[in-house]
């Protein structure tokens, strides 16, 4: 003990006597790149914001969904207005879901047997066409899966990206994962019951995704298909379907899933 | 980058209010714990500028998720060692970390004798030596905890693992690295 103690001290002796290549100062480059983002901060993200705050002030205002929606952002969720929103960064080629920054591709079963959770599938759509994982599997969130379906007859692709639907889901309940949501103009947002999960249903577009997790992930730089989306807490997993869909289509993948 | 609660509070509530000169203090306080972290994951001093500089414009950007008065150093090098890590992965390799004494290093201190610092230093090269042989999993725990003196909490951030897991993995560090110097007959 009294050995490894020493050594630890001598480890931290050394640490103050390394060589560290030098720490360019980051400052100008950042402020720059920051400066030509500002332009965007124009009337438009003005009437977005005001917007967003509208919206969260009527849901705050009505007692049964701000309470609905207290016990929903304990749970998993992080509702915020932000003063513009995100403009997504152009996609790089590759895979749909790499392109999306999803994590590492895998397949259904190796994600099952990777998972320490029951991974849930939609029976309506089948077989999805790419799957994701995000780790780490040991984090308190249990990582995360990500299921691409391609766009198809009925199932419009969303924007460029060529992705019809994303289903996401995680271990939800812990407190190192939350996902944040902006609202934009004409996005609502209304609690719903699937198969007696519940959840919401946040319909409207513009709005954005940003999903902070435990590696310091920030998803809304590699944004999603910011397109309708429906959230639901199935038994401890958040299962997040988002895409072109109606709330109906959600509603029926979010019932077959199994 | 020594701990500054309520300068940090005041910068990034000023931050998130949208004045640039803010973040840009930020910018300055955190920079040189960034960069060295982003250089230990990446292994490269090109790329943990890059990844340092991308981190802190999505910091920037992400500022709205910072929850006011908690700590932002866990927060930014969660965003810092995430960056480094994606550019490991896309390079598809990690460069090893070579980490040197400074080229001032004197070892006479707290030696007492012109023959002690010499043999003083001679151990201190040969321990960085011993460290520098470890697996890449070892380095990284060790160089986070000691030598960027993070702790528990922010090594399991930057190094994307659960806390119990940075213990275990330094516990079984340190033994590795103990029978190396035992070996070598250092110390």
């Amino acid at each position: 003990m009294a050995e490894l103690i020493e050594l630890e001290q001598r480890l931290s002796r050394l640490g103050g006597e390394l060589e560290w290549p030098a720490t360019p100062n980051l400052a100008p480059a950042v402020r720059l790149r920051i400066a030509t983002r500002r332009p965007r901060l124009d009337r438009r993200w003005v009437m977005a914001a005001a917007a967003a705050i509208l919206v969260l002030a009527a849901i705050a205002a009505y007692p049964p969904s701000r309470d609905a929606i207290a016990s929903w952002i304990n749970l998993h969720t992080f509702i915020r207005t932000v003063p513009h929103l995100a403009t997504p960064t152009p996609l790089p080629p590759g895979p749909l879901g790499q392109r999306l920054g999803l994590g590492q591709q895998s397949t259904l079963p190796q994600a099952r047997a990777a998972l320490r959770w029951p991974l849930l599938v939609p029976a309506s759509l089948g077989e999805a066409d790419e799957v994701y994982v995000q780790p780490p599997l040991d984090s308190p969130s249990g990582g995360e899966v990500t299921l691409v379906y391609a766009g198809r007859p009925g199932l419009p692709a969303a924007g460029e990206t060529g992705v019809g639907v994303l289903i996401t889901e995680a271990r939800g309940a812990i407190n190192s994962q939350y996902f944040g949501k902006m609202l934009g103009p004409d996005t609502t947002i209304e609690p719903v019951t699937v198969a007696g999960s519940s959840g919401y249903w946040v319909a409207g577009a513009p709005h954005v995704f940003v999903f902070v997790d435990s590696s310091g992930q920030i998803r809304y730089e590699t944004l999603r298909l910011a397109t309708n989306t429906l959230l639901i807490d199935v038994g401890g997993t958040v299962v997040r379907i988002e895409g072109n869909l109606t709330k109906a289509q959600a509603l029926q993948i979010a019932a077959s899933l199994a | 980058m020594e701990g500054r609660p309520t300068d940090d509070a005041e910068l990034f509530a000023r931050a998130q209010r949208g004045e640039t000169a803010a973040y840009e203090e930020i910018v300055q306080r955190y920079q040189q714990l960034a960069f060295r972290t982003a250089y230990v994951i990446t292994g490269s001093a090109a790329d943990a500028e890059d990844a340092t500089q991308e981190a802190f414009v999505k910091a920037y950007r992400a500022l709205a998720s910072f929850r006011p008065g908690a700590e932002p150093r866990p927060w930014l090098l969660r965003i810092v060692a995430n960056e480094a890590h994606n550019r490991v992965r896309s390079s598809g390799r990690r460069q090893q970390v070579e980490l040197r004494l400074a080229g001032s290093y004197r070892p006479g201190g707290a030696a007492p004798s012109p023959e002690a610092a010499a043999v003083a230093a001679e151990d201190t090269k040969r321990l960085l030596e011993l460290v520098n042989e470890l697996s890449e999993e070892d380095r990284l725990v060790i160089g986070s905890r000691y030598f960027l003196e993070l702790s528990g909490e922010e090594t399991a951030d930057a190094l994307g693992i659960p806390e119990g897991t940075v213990k275990s993995r330094l516990s079984r560090a340190l033994g590795r690295l103990r029978a190396r110097v035992e070996g070598a007959s250092i110390g």
